[in-house]
């Protein structure tokens, strides 16, 4: 068995002429970032992803924004005016939709037209009430307009033949909503928001955890690791690595939550921003504190391995774990996503999460923070053990455990 | 001086190099040899310092050797190592930096070996992209990037062209010339004999033999070829010698108590004598004497 044995805590006395060793992490930090500049699939993937943002929110402000407009073929006494009352219904809930009705002679003629597809739908009379006729859906929207229309006109009718009116027979109905606290987003904001962080999390991590077990195991596999271990402590080699990534990562995720957020304002969502980009915020600190450990991990995982291939096995807990983190973030609700917004790892979409939901007092995540900095900590200490010990191990695969026991 | 003193590596059971003691000396150039898994390598990973000692010290210019000396030794690894997919030129640069070099003392160093090495028209290029010739020249410009105190260099000419390994001797010269000791090994003894002011023999991670190569050369017994007019089977009843090889009118001698001007005489009484030279066993013989 082979081991690395620079005793890191060995003074130096530098040579003349030499730059201070302390300095080499920033000189590895740097080429890890340099590397990673000029590579062309990181450039383009994150070109992919950040048109991928915009062009989502593209296409959904353009659906949301779009009205529709549903052509009606009618006929009998009366057709028009719930057509009209449903074009009132609609406006009043300020839907974008248009309801456009041409009267036709009888039935038979909307079937025709509707069937041949010179109006998307037709209203008749029937036995009951109204029929609408469509061709092979039913339109939901059409449906519940014409139907409230058709069911106001028919109580306004019949509360004037029984003698009184529609406000009269509604009196002490009125129901309204107020809500203690009004600070949180709306459900649907909270569930999108959610689950954007954790596919963000996800990606980032497992595309720059792979670019860092993937370098290592270069230099490994290379054994230019050997070059480096004898002129700079392998900590500065992992220190630069970590850095390095985790400056780039911010970077990345800076840039997308910013298109996102600036796609929101531009979507005509800024009501929700202040919430939103503040929760972003805190993902984007959590991302960070949290990734500083998951960069050492992949580290490890980069330094058990021999070569390429063996990287699927070493990194396999590593896969697990972001798996669980991103699935946890979108599917924990209740006392599970408290919990889990405390667990260091978790609680990178996790709390976040909560901050949008507004479940999260303003002192939580700075303890969720903390706990988690202690965490990152711990495993950096424990990672930069194994790093150093596995790195110059070449006989194949080693486990976690089997690294730490390697002499030092 | 770098001094190794006693040095020993287990691995397991098995001692990979034991009780190894020799010197290199400054502006010495000295060839290290020895058959696979002689201990070679495992030699010149520690004093690299990639690889701990199990007993021993390694004492460079007098004291033992610092991580911060170290720094300053250039080392060509066994199994070759640079990024295949970095620009020949940056990952010279990064090795020099990484050495402590300052950002311009690294690019101008990395620019003059390239040019050096006729590469300077490849110096954006991704090392894997050159030829595997060339690959080489840049490892071997990758050990002496830092501007070294010592070189370190694990088969540096093996895959290299008999124009190449010239132009390697001539640079390694250049180092050995400014006071600089280079420790070499190969298998190539021919080139090691030719090359080296000092030789190490490692077998089985022992030194089993260790001198400038004429010393070693002297140590072996002096032999005499014999080539006469005629047959050359009576030498073997001849008192004082040991005869190695006969073969027709040619015989391999070594004298144990018998003189050259005895054996020239004694030829001379029996017919003509066309050729008596000395001998001096090779390396390579020396090698295999002293590994068998």
């Amino acid at each position: 068995m082979t081991a690395p044995v620079r005793p890191e805590t060995e003074s130096r006395t530098e040579r003349p002429g030499r730059e201070p060793v302390a300095n080499a992490w920033r000189i590895v930090a740097a080429r890890e970032v340099a590397v990673r500049l000029r590579d062309r699939n990181f450039l383009i993937s994150t070109g992919i992803t950040l048109a991928a943002i915009i062009g989502s929110m593209m296409i959904s402000g353009f659906l949301s924004s779009r009205g529709s407009t549903t052509d009606l073929a009618v006929t009998g006494q009366g057709a028009t005016q719930v057509v009209q009352t449903a074009q009132r219904v609609a406006d009043a809930q300020d839907d974008d939709v248009t309801f456009h009705a041409s009267a036709v002679p009888d039935a038979a003629a909307v079937e025709q037209q509707v069937a041949d597809g010179t109006v998307d739908a037709g209203l008749v009379r029937s036995a009951q009430g109204w029929q609408l006729i469509g061709d092979t859906d039913e339109d939901t929207d059409l449906s519940r307009y014409v139907g409230t229309a058709a069911a106001q006109l028919a109580v306004e009718r019949n509360a004037a033949d029984a003698g009184t009116t529609v406000a009269d027979l509604q009196r002490g109905s009125t129901v309204t909503y107020r809500l203690l606290d009004d600070s949180g987003n709306d459900e649907a904001t909270v569930k999108i928001v959610g689950f954007v962080f954790a596919f963000l999390f996800y990606l980032s991590s497992i595309l720059f955890g792979m670019a860092i077990a993937q370098s290592v195991v270069e230099e490994k596999q290379n054994r230019i690791v050997e070059i480096l271990a004898s002129a700079i402590p392998l900590r500065h080699l992992l220190t630069g690595k970590v850095l390095g990534s985790t400056a780039l990562a911010f970077a990345q995720l800076a840039l997308f939550v910013g298109a996102g957020l600036l796609g929101m304002t531009a979507m005509g969502r800024g009501a929700d921003l202040g919430a939103v980009a503040g929760a972003a915020g805190w993902f984007v600190v959590f991302f960070v504190v949290g990734f500083l450990a998951l960069a050492a991990l992949w580290a490890v995982a980069g330094s058990l391995a021999t070569r390429n291939e063996d990287l699927q096995s070493t990194s396999t807990p590593l896969s697990m774990l972001l798996i669980i983190v991103m699935f946890g973030g979108i599917f924990a609700s209740g006392t599970v996503q408290v919990v889990a917004s405390y667990v260091p790892m978790l609680s990178i979409v996790a709390m976040p999460t909560r901050v949008v939901a507004g479940t999260a007092a303003w002192w939580e995540p700075l303890v969720s923070l903390a706990i988690m900095a202690a965490a990152t900590y711990a495993i950096v200490v424990l990672a930069e053990t194994a790093y150093r010990r596995s790195l110059m191990q070449t006989q194949g695969r080693l486990t976690l455990r089997q690294a730490l026991r390697l002499r030092g | 001086m770098l001094e190794i003193d006693h040095l020993t590596r287990r691995f397991g059971e098995a001692v990979a190099v034991d009780d190894v003691s020799f010197e290199v000396a400054a502006g010495g150039l000295t060839g290290f040899v020895g058959g696979n898994g002689a201990g070679k390598t495992t030699t010149m990973r520690m004093i690299m310092g990639v690889l701990a000692t199990d007993g021993g010290e390694i004492r460079w210019q007098g004291h033992e050797v610092t991580a911060a000396d170290r720094r300053a030794f250039g080392y060509m690894p066994e199994e070759r190592g640079l990024y295949p997919k970095q620009p020949v030129h940056d990952q010279l640069v990064y090795l020099a930096r990484l050495q402590g070099r300052t950002a311009a003392a690294a690019q101008s160093a990395a620019t003059d070996l390239l040019d050096r090495f006729d590469l300077a028209s490849r110096r954006r290029d991704k090392l894997e992209s050159l030829s595997l010739g060339n690959q080489q020249r840049v490892q071997i410009a990758a050990a002496v990037i830092g501007d070294p105190d010592l070189l370190v260099l694990d088969e540096p000419f093996s895959g290299l062209d008999p124009a190449a390994v010239d132009s390697m001797v001539d640079l390694l010269r250049e180092y050995t010339s400014r006071g600089v000791p280079v420790i070499f090994s190969s298998h190539q003894l021919d080139l090691v004999e030719r090359l080296s002011d000092g030789l190490v023999v490692l077998h089985r991670g022992r030194v089993v033999a260790h001198g400038s190569p004429d010393e070693l050369r002297r140590s072996g017994a002096t032999r005499h070829r014999l080539v006469l007019g005629g047959d050359a089977g009576w030498v073997r009843v001849l008192p004082g010698v040991t005869v190695v090889d006969v073969d027709g009118a040619s015989a391999l001698l070594e004298l144990t108590a018998a003189s050259t001007d005895e054996l020239l005489a004694e030829a001379m009484r029996r017919g003509s004598v066309r050729e008596l030279v000395e001998v001096r066993p090779s390396i390579a013989d020396i090698y295999r004497k002293v590994t068998s």
